[in-house]
């Protein structure tokens, strides 16, 4: 009879596994086809840094007048963005011409599978259908597992703050957005380095670009298809890593963690083998208990053993 | 009954074949020749390039700017901008405006004053007129807002938005000149305070004093010194400013930002140096260009025993030697230029004025064989007359 139970709760636990990892599935919200994204020309950005100060402004950060933003000694060092400032431009050398520049804007690249999500154990963010990867400060327990799993270190923390720090990442502008506005910093672009549209057609505009003009641009979509694809996305004349731009693989980053997350514990294998073996070495050591006894009190009985 | 549907049925058919074909008649009509505009976005259809009438014959393959066969109206069947690659015909420096002023765009700054005249004039050692006005097969010459659309937010993001195409017409240049990146050190001043005074340096570019012969030393041991003859080159051999001066920008003169010790900032690598030259001389032929000492200029008579007098020291080299570098030498045969000769040709320019006796003769009646560069044979006719010592003409 025990065991019959036993074998109950391991099919229920079983079903239960299966419920579960169906349900986990079906979360992963399907992206439209319309979904939007920017295509980040590096040879029209001139950096201004007027997109740094829209992009403070419209997220009610501090920022001192759009006229301090022209001051390029700022770019003497390589910059990261921090709990002040979602997005930074930086100056690299060009080597073609070193009258010429190459600024660089980086900010969230909102993966199409992105690590932060997968990563985060309470489910503060999401992935939007419209592309947007966005942060929910409500549920947000500040263990900061999304600063350790996004692949371009984008996510950063109020340390400053001891009551309610926020974790802050570019969030795609969803509020001007959803007002029908479109990202301060696409809008506030003196010369559109930052186009705004559909993915599916940046994608096309972007290989267009570098096919037609073969002499300015490299032959590289940077988000293309990095880490799954990202809805951000670079074209440049210069290659991506003197750029400071991480060179990562095509698969998307949660793919690795999740196979082997999703892989082992499907079905509650683990802890189901690890039951049975238990079981399987409290029923070997109980019969070798009743041999031992069954010997001591002589073949009386060979039927109970049997059972 | 069964007698009159035969006769309608046949009747519509063939009414119905009548309306169709017109239908199509109408449809494959070519734009070429009636139409005066030519939609460049389907959906967008306020936005209208006009193209001159005869664009068509301006010797530019239909298929440079239309994707299809048959190009419509309503469905013209553009590529995406092509830009430079697009045939061009533009006026001269001279006939484009002073000043232009650009206003209308921004909230917060006045219009921008852009003298045109300086950057066309200077433009002609760089990309030219089409480094700018892009778009253009003929005159008149588009306005940005023809194409460039003034909504950021925009279904079609495929060209920049007006700001953006402004913007980058000038950044782009400015940028590597000064530095400077902020909007009211060069171009903007904000709305309520005083423009910039107009200056006659604003207006026009101070005439250039342009190199005759140039001189350098070098460090190859076989022949030292490089002489060369820019004045030759421009206006002996008629070569364009852009055909070597193609890269060329405001910087290589007006070096404002002085960041290197060296003084150059442009450290050519040894090809670089030679690309100029070797572009059309021959690669291999050191000599041609290092010598011990200075080199004589060009003078065609000296190189090739041919002096060139009144009209052909007009032509370009290329008109009689074509484009092929290097040069092909040519035989003294005028029939290889002038293939049309014949009875009436005015034969003044050869410096020798016909008698009106020789005016209406055939030309192989002198030069026989219409081998002109052997003396004409006065003997056909003549059993006393020879050339040089009696002529049929006039000096």
């Amino acid at each position: 009879m025990k065991r019959r139970d036993f074998f109950k709760t391991a099919a229920a636990g079983v079903s239960i596994a299966a419920l579960g990892s169906g349900k986990a599935a079906g979360s992963d919200k399907k992206l439209s086809e319309d979904r939007v994204g920017v295509l980040v020309d590096t040879n029209a950005c001139v950096g201004c840094r007027h997109c740094e100060w829209a992009c403070k402004t419209a997220h009610q950060l501090p920022a001192s007048d759009l006229e301090n933003f022209n001051d390029s000694s700022v770019f003497s060092e390589y910059r990261r963005m921090d709990a002040g400032s979602l997005t930074v431009v930086n100056e690299f050398e060009n080597e073609e011409n070193k009258l010429l520049p190459v600024h660089v804007k980086i900010q969230c690249m909102h993966c199409e599978r992105p690590a932060c999500v997968s990563a985060c154990i309470v489910g503060a963010f999401e992935k939007r259908e419209d592309g947007a990867v966005v942060w929910d400060s409500g549920k947000c327990i500040g263990c900061r597992y999304c600063m350790v799993a996004c692949p371009f270190q984008i996510p950063t923390y109020d340390y400053d703050k001891a009551i309610q720090p926020m974790i802050r990442k570019c969030d795609f502008c969803v509020e001007r957005r959803d007002n029908g506005m479109l990202p301060a910093c696409v809008d506030i672009c003196p010369n559109e380095a930052l186009i705004f549209g559909k993915r599916e057609e940046l994608v096309r505009i972007a290989r267009q670009k570098v096919k037609r003009k073969s002499d300015a641009y490299i032959n590289h979509i940077y988000g293309e298809s990095e880490v799954g694809g990202t809805s951000w996305m670079y074209i440049s004349g210069n290659d991506f890593g003197k750029l400071r731009m991480p060179p990562l693989a095509l698969n998307p980053a949660p793919g690795i963690s999740e196979s082997i997350q999703h892989g082992i514990f499907a079905y509650f294998v683990p802890p189901v083998t690890l039951y049975a073996l238990l079981g399987v070495m409290m029923w070997v050591t109980k019969r070798r208990k009743d041999e031992i006894n069954n010997n001591g009190n002589g073949n009386q009985d060979g039927k109970e053993g049997g059972k | 009954m069964k007698k009159i549907f035969l006769i309608i049925v046949p009747f519509l058919m063939i009414s119905l074949v009548i309306a169709s074909g017109s239908l199509f008649g109408t449809k494959i009509q070519l734009p070429v020749e009636k139409e005066k505009t030519v939609r460049q976005d389907k959906k967008n259809p306020k936005q209208k390039i006009r193209m001159p009438e005869d664009h068509s014959k301006q010797g530019i393959k239909c298929t440079t700017c239309h994707e299809g066969e048959y190009p419509t109206k309503n469905d013209p069947m553009l590529r995406a901008c092509l830009r430079e690659s697009v045939l061009s015909e533009f006026n001269y420096v001279g006939e484009g405006p002073g000043e232009i002023l650009i206003d209308g765009m921004s909230q917060n700054y006045g219009g921008v004053r852009f003298s045109h005249k300086v950057h066309a004039q200077m433009s002609a050692m760089s990309t030219g007129c089409t480094g700018c006005h892009h778009y253009n097969t003929s005159v008149p010459i588009l306005k940005c807002a023809d194409c460039h659309n003034k909504d950021r937010m925009r279904e079609d993001v495929s060209i920049p938005d007006l700001k953006a195409a402004f913007h980058r017409q000038c950044m782009n240049c400015h940028k590597q000149w000064s530095g400077e990146n902020g909007c009211n050190t060069q171009c903007h001043v904000r709305k309520g305070e005083s423009k910039p005074q107009k200056t006659d340096k604003l207006l026009s570019h101070p005439p250039l004093t342009e190199p005759g012969k140039m001189q350098w030393e070098t460090n190859y041991e076989q022949g030292r010194i490089v002489t060369f003859f820019h004045d030759e080159h421009n206006k002996l051999f008629k070569i364009d400013c852009k055909t070597c001066h193609k890269q060329d920008n405001c910087v290589k003169c007006h070096d404002k930002t002085k960041q290197t010790e060296s003084g150059s900032k442009y450290k050519k690598s040894l090809s670089e140096h030679h690309k100029p030259c070797i572009s059309c001389h021959n690669e291999n032929n050191c000599q041609k260009c290092h010598r011990d000492g200075e080199i004589s200029p060009f003078n065609h008579g000296k190189s090739t025993g041919w002096t060139l007098k009144s009209y052909h020291s007009k032509l370009a080299c290329a008109k009689c030697h074509g484009n092929q570098m290097p040069y092909k030498k040519l035989d003294r045969n005028c029939t290889n230029c002038h293939k049309n000769f014949r009875t009436g040709f005015n034969h003044r320019v050869t410096g020798l004025v016909l008698s009106d006796t020789h005016k209406d003769m055939d030309c192989k009646s002198c030069h026989a064989n219409q081998d002109f560069s052997k003396p004409p044979v006065c003997s056909e006719c003549h059993d006393d007359k020879s050339y040089p010592s009696s002529r049929p003409g006039k000096k």
